[in-house]
């Protein structure tokens, strides 16, 4: 194992495609590890990472996105940063999204979503996803082979948070084209120089929750936009299109990942193919074990000490990054049989964190998991069997799956797929 | 702080220190209570906090809100006194609190 000591793992080729090796690695050194540059210590023990989502007081947000890159625009002093990055805050980039803020703010804007994007109301919107994932399948499935990413989730994950928004549908496409290109991220190089990497869909959100206000609509946008903060006051328009952006956003390449990888998976495995199939109510036991399986995100949000503290024995100095490794944890052997087997049996597939815990928890776990589910009971309907292209992929016993580079993201580059229609 | 006691479905008691403003599922989670997941962190949007209040505190305790309601209907628990412990705000005059948990959160 002398080689993985060298692993650079922000930047290597190699783990970005099979991460699992250099997880189990850094696992047998500890529940904590210090990696060998820029101050992060990854964390792949399940309970340790369970108490650093937990902590509400050792850490900020503030470089959640990007973790060590770039690097903070202050030296650490004392005991204590948190006057530090209160100064520097607006210097950090990505600091303006929801998820790189910290309390108070951030729990009275996320007091904003509450009520969002909860199974009730998924549940009430079910219809609506039924549809569009309907609409995506039927043309996928008529040609017979069809680019999984491209053809299927991609437009699905977009059309369905779009329409939840309440966004008209003639303007998704321009919508898509202001987000960032969801490419690489290699070495922490996303395009995201800016303070806020949303400003543009900002702007084209602005007018529709300026109108929302002046005249409520029954969608999403509207809640939004006439939502109070827990004292009763009003918030500023800009901090509601932000919330939009910010949802419109989040809601795009994670869940794309998730429904192709629960794809990949399936057309990988015949017999638990045609198992789903049988039983549908095992779908989400199934997507919950994708989720725990091969991670959509593979770390969680890059915490910065903001004071000293332990995890796993490690000490923390303030400045340093602290990272939950989310696919590592969800194969801790001390939480999870056999952690390296596929099974939608297990008694306790929920318990993984795939979506995080704590106060900054994935908000849209309910929607990607809705959309996986409906995406695949389609899928089920019109089809009587998914197989992977051999043609593109190889053979079941020596398969090609390219994945994005990029330390955070489990994100498929393509996956053709064959079907029969039902 | 106030003490609350958590009753797994096991039967096995822990008793917590509970900051008073905060809420009963923050205290569990704080101290480490295996029985309440909180999936959510306490948005009130994932019933994976449930408790039941023993018989002798539910009066003592808030009504529950309509976005609460919607949440416990949707999880469907067959307990009728299930709450959500994110919602539940610990209060002086909840020291003592005793609650039961549920066998799963799922």
């Amino acid at each position: 194992m002398d080689d993985l000591e060298a692993v650079d793992w922000f930047f290597d080729p190699s783990v970005h495609q099979d991460p699992y090796p250099y997880y189990e690695y850094l696992r047998a050194k500890g529940p904590a590890v210090r990696l060998p540059k820029y101050n992060v210590v990854a964390v792949t023990d399940y309970d340790e990472a369970l108490r650093v989502f937990r902590d509400d007081e050792s850490y900020s947000f503030v470089k959640s996105g990007t973790g060590p890159f770039p690097p903070l625009p202050f030296t650490p002093e004392g005991d204590d940063i948190t006057a530090q990055i209160e100064a520097h805050r607006q210097s950090v980039p990505g600091a303006a999204l929801l998820m790189s803020m910290d309390a108070p703010r951030h729990p009275a804007l996320r007091s904003l979503l509450m009520g969002i994007i909860t199974p009730k109301r998924l549940k009430e919107n079910e219809e609506f996803i039924v549809r569009f994932a309907k609409n995506q399948v039927d043309s996928a499935v008529s040609r017979g082979r069809f680019e999984a990413v491209k053809d299927l989730s991609h437009p699905m994950a977009t059309l369905v948070i779009a329409d939840l928004l309440g966004l008209p549908e003639g303007l998704h496409s321009q919508l898509l084209d202001m987000l960032p290109p969801p490419s690489s991220q290699v070495g922490g190089a996303r395009r995201v120089a800016s303070f806020n990497p949303l400003e543009e869909l900002d702007a084209a959100l602005s007018e529709f929750i300026v109108e929302r206000r002046r005249s409520p609509q029954v969608d999403v946008l509207t809640n939004l936009a006439q939502a109070k903060f827990p004292d009763g006051s009003m918030p500023e328009i800009k901090d509601v299109v932000s919330l939009a952006s910010f949802l419109f956003a989040a809601g795009q390449d994670t869940t794309v990942r998730l429904i192709a990888l629960c794809l990949r998976i399936l057309g990988d495995d015949q017999e638990l193919q045609k198992r789903l199939r049988g039983d549908r109510g095992k779908i989400v036991a199934f997507v919950e074990e994708v989720l725990r399986f091969e991670s959509p995100s593979k770390n969680g949000a890059f915490r910065l000490a903001k004071v000293r503290t332990q995890v796993g024995g490690v000490e923390i100095m303030p400045g340093d990054l602290v990272v939950p490794l989310i696919a590592a944890a969800n194969r801790d052997p001390s939480r999870f049989d056999r952690p390296a087997e596929f099974s939608i049996d297990r008694p306790n597939h929920h318990d993984h964190l795939a979506f995080g815990r704590g106060a900054h928890t994935c908000l849209g776990g309910p929607l990607a998991r809705a959309e996986a589910r409906i995406a695949l009971n389609c899928l089920f309907d019109r089809t009587s069997e998914i197989r992977i292209s051999e043609a593109a992929h190889g053979p079941l016993e020596a398969r090609r799956y390219e994945y994005w580079p990029g330390y955070t993201a489990r994100s498929l580059k393509e996956l053709y797929v064959e079907v029969t229609p039902a | 702080m106030i003490k609350i006691t958590f009753i797994a479905a096991t039967g096995e008691a822990q008793t917590v220190e509970a900051k008073v403003g905060s809420t009963v599922m923050e205290a569990a989670v704080k101290n480490g209570v295996d029985g309440i997941t909180a999936e959510c962190g306490g948005a009130c949007a994932c019933a994976t906090c449930r408790v039941y209040p023993d018989d002798s505190w539910r009066s003592k305790i808030d009504e529950a809100s309509d976005m609460e309601l919607g949440m416990l209907e949707f999880a469907e628990d067959a307990e009728s006194c299930a709450r959500l412990s994110c919602q539940i705000k610990v209060t002086e005059a909840l020291d003592g609190l005793v609650v039961r948990l549920p066998k799963s959160q799922h």
